[in-house]
């Protein structure tokens, strides 16, 4: 039992004498505190969100705007760094992440810039086609998740809307005097935001590539630019991102940044259900979503971490059903991740 | 010349998967110093027991955060220790294949985080105010995990003296990650209950255990390595060598740091530097390759 002392070091004794006192010290301690009742306070709640107005409205792009948000009475707003970004609360309750793209020294305003995604979940659509000058936006943040770090020499790499992030990385390197690089790569040069102010840049350190120009460019051709001891930091589509990653030579002291949002779309994923075990409910997972998700509707509180199948947060015990064992440890003992595995067919029941 | 760019805050905290291969790692990866090895290696006795600790007494907090912000913090914290657990694992079981059994150590451990320190069976709000706590105890050894993380990056005996470099990187990774999210048991104990009378005991109780594990752990180590065959006495004397000679943290400057921590105006984010821990796991092999 693992709540018994345990045996001395070299097995001289049955129960190690340390321990012994440890525990009479320690469980004596507890005691004498427990003859008060104890006083409990719940949690003072905190609210973070910024209540910001739209100051401006400008399109970037063909199907890109950017929003200028500013606190009603103009103070100054929370600092940020390059890589940052706010968690905009849209009026349908939707929530989404957007870089900060503005000038981290204006703390009067942030910009953020949004490309229409008419094939995506309808944070895009609701901002171009229902937010206006003179509204009420709800924000969190900012927080950063792509944090920028002092290099001698950086090569920037993005592709279309991907270059919100990096445009404060590059306006950064430029003031500090660093050497510096940017490919800004997207499917024509009407699709790309943000070129005038790219103008500012000397000419030789800004490359713009354009698909139907130039062709789809390759990992290689994203880097060529990247000689021994340069940081990359990369953002754009993920087949970008993964044609960078596979072309990275990390030899020479280079290192590769990029934002890492966690959870990976779901691959050949097929529908089921899941029955919550304790309070007799039963969810249904769709394709394209994980049990998690689903499951955190319900419950909020649920734990998870790393929403990629290997940190082992969010394991839950697997009453009944087979799993598809998608994460590594799955097959370990009877537990399942729900953050990446999935139901091989049917119903599973789960201990929550 | 390094462009010069402001301290990085507010990061979001993500676990890494990171993997290490033990088989080329020796048992005194500190070529010739056994001594200062295992005075290290003590930790790696203690972590995996301890990190899953803070994983379970964390899970349980979660539910009574009403900070969405501390939340995420707190989030992206158990899954990077669950990897520092994990990780620390490997290196045991490298350990006992080499024929350095620390499983009676373990087991003892084992008795700390899962009997005296676990689940008591508790209801109502003694069951809130077991769980406060156990976070007041979590946050005093974060701030010791985010102290000796800032030390291990600075080390730079240990690359002098040939230390393994897998071993390095593990242990730099690690105490990259501990300053990283070093602010986040300090920050969710203030939440949930922030009383100095709680810090203080906490403090109190971690200073007692901690050394004594350290001195027994070391000394058990010393005993039991099969090269050493106990003929050298280990214990935390040794420590006025290997701690000025930089292959160890020393106990001036773990007893500064307690000093530091009693103070009422105590912040975990003046203690080592979140630039210099996210450079490291820039350029930490372990690390960039979770990347690829």
């Amino acid at each position: 039992m693992r709540g018994d002392i345990p045996p001395s070091l070299f097995g001289k004794r049955p129960r190690d004498p340390f321990w012994v006192a440890a525990n009479a010290f320690f469980n004596g301690l507890e005691r004498v505190r427990s003859l008060r009742a104890p006083v409990v306070r719940d949690a003072r709640p905190v609210d973070r969100s910024l209540r910001l107005t739209v100051r401006a409205v400008r399109r970037e792009a063909a199907d890109v705007v950017s929003l200028r948000l500013a606190a009603p009475d103009d103070r100054p707003l929370p600092a940020w760094q390059p890589g940052s970004h706010l968690d905009v609360l849209l009026p349908s309750g939707r929530r989404r992440q957007y870089s900060l793209c503005g000038d981290p020294a204006d703390r009067r305003a942030y910009r953020i810039a949004v490309r229409r995604l008419p094939a995506g979940a309808g944070g895009s659509l609701e901002i171009h086609d229902a937010v206006a000058e003179g509204d009420s936006l709800s924000v969190q943040g900012p927080r950063n998740a792509f944090p920028f770090l002092a290099r001698e020499r950086y090569v920037f790499v993005a592709g279309g809307i991907g270059i919100t992030p990096v445009l404060p990385m590059v306006r950064a390197a430029h003031r500090a005097g660093a050497d510096w690089r940017l490919v800004y790569a997207g499917r024509s040069r009407a699709s790309l935001p943000f070129l005038d102010e790219l103008r500012e840049f000397p000419a030789d350190r800004v490359r713009v590539r354009a698909d139907d120009e130039d062709g789809v460019p390759s990992g290689a051709d994203l880097l060529a630019s990247a000689a021994p001891g340069t940081a990359v930091y990369c953002c754009g589509p993920a087949p970008m991102i993964d044609a960078v990653r596979a072309a990275f030579d990390p030899s020479g002291g280079s290192t590769l940044h990029f934002e890492r949002f966690a959870p990976a779309p779901v691959t050949d994923g097929k529908p089921f259900e899941v029955e919550l075990a304790r309070t007799g409910r039963t969810l249904r997972v769709p394709a394209d979503r994980s049990a998690l998700d689903v499951i955190r509707e319900q419950i909020p509180t649920a734990a998870y971490s790393c929403r990629q199948g290997f940190c082992g947060t969010c394991r839950v015990g697997l009453l009944a059903g087979d799993a598809d064992e998608r994460a590594v440890s799955d097959a370990a003992d009877d537990g399942f991740l729900i953050c990446v595995s999935r139901a091989s067919g049917g119903r599973l029941t789960l201990d929550l | 010349m390094s462009v010069r760019i402001e301290e990085p805050d507010g990061i979001v905290l993500q676990a890494r998967d990171v993997r290490f291969d033990w088989s080329q790692v020796p048992l005194h990866w500190i070529p010739g110093d056994p001594v200062a090895s295992h005075l290290i290696n003590v930790l790696h006795m203690l972590l995996p027991a301890g990190e899953e600790w803070f994983v379970r007494v964390f899970k349980e907090a979660v539910p009574h955060i009403r900070d969405e912000r501390l939340r995420e913090d707190v989030l992206g914290f158990i899954g990077q220790e669950a990897m520092h657990a994990a990780s620390h694992d490997g290196v045991l079981e490298h350990f006992v294949a080499q024929g350095l059994d620390v499983r009676p150590f373990t087991r003892q451990v084992d008795f700390l985080f899962e009997g005296l320190l676990g689940d008591r069976g508790l209801t109502g709000d003694r069951r809130r105010s077991w769980l406060n706590e156990r976070v007041s105890l979590i946050a005093a050894i974060e701030h010791f995990t985010g102290v000796l993380g800032d030390w291990i990056l600075n080390a730079e005996a240990l690359d002098r003296a040939g230390a393994d470099p897998t071993m390095l990187d593990l242990l730099r990774w690690h105490g990259a990650e501990e300053v990283e999210h070093r602010h986040v048991a300090h920050d969710l104990f203030m939440h949930l209950d922030g009383t100095y009378s709680a810090r203080l005991r906490a403090m109190a109780e971690t200073v007692s255990m901690l050394v004594a594990l350290w001195q027994r752990g070391h000394r058990f180590l010393m005993a039991a390595d099969p090269i050493v065959q106990g003929r050298i006495k280990g214990g935390l004397r040794h420590l006025r060598r290997t701690g000025p000679a930089g292959l160890t943290p020393d106990g001036r400057m773990m007893g500064a740091s307690i000093r530091r921590y009693l103070r009422r105006d105590y912040s975990p984010l003046r203690e080592g530097s979140t630039a210099q821990a996210l450079e490291y796991l820039a350029s930490s092999p372990a690390a960039q390759a979770a990347l690829r």
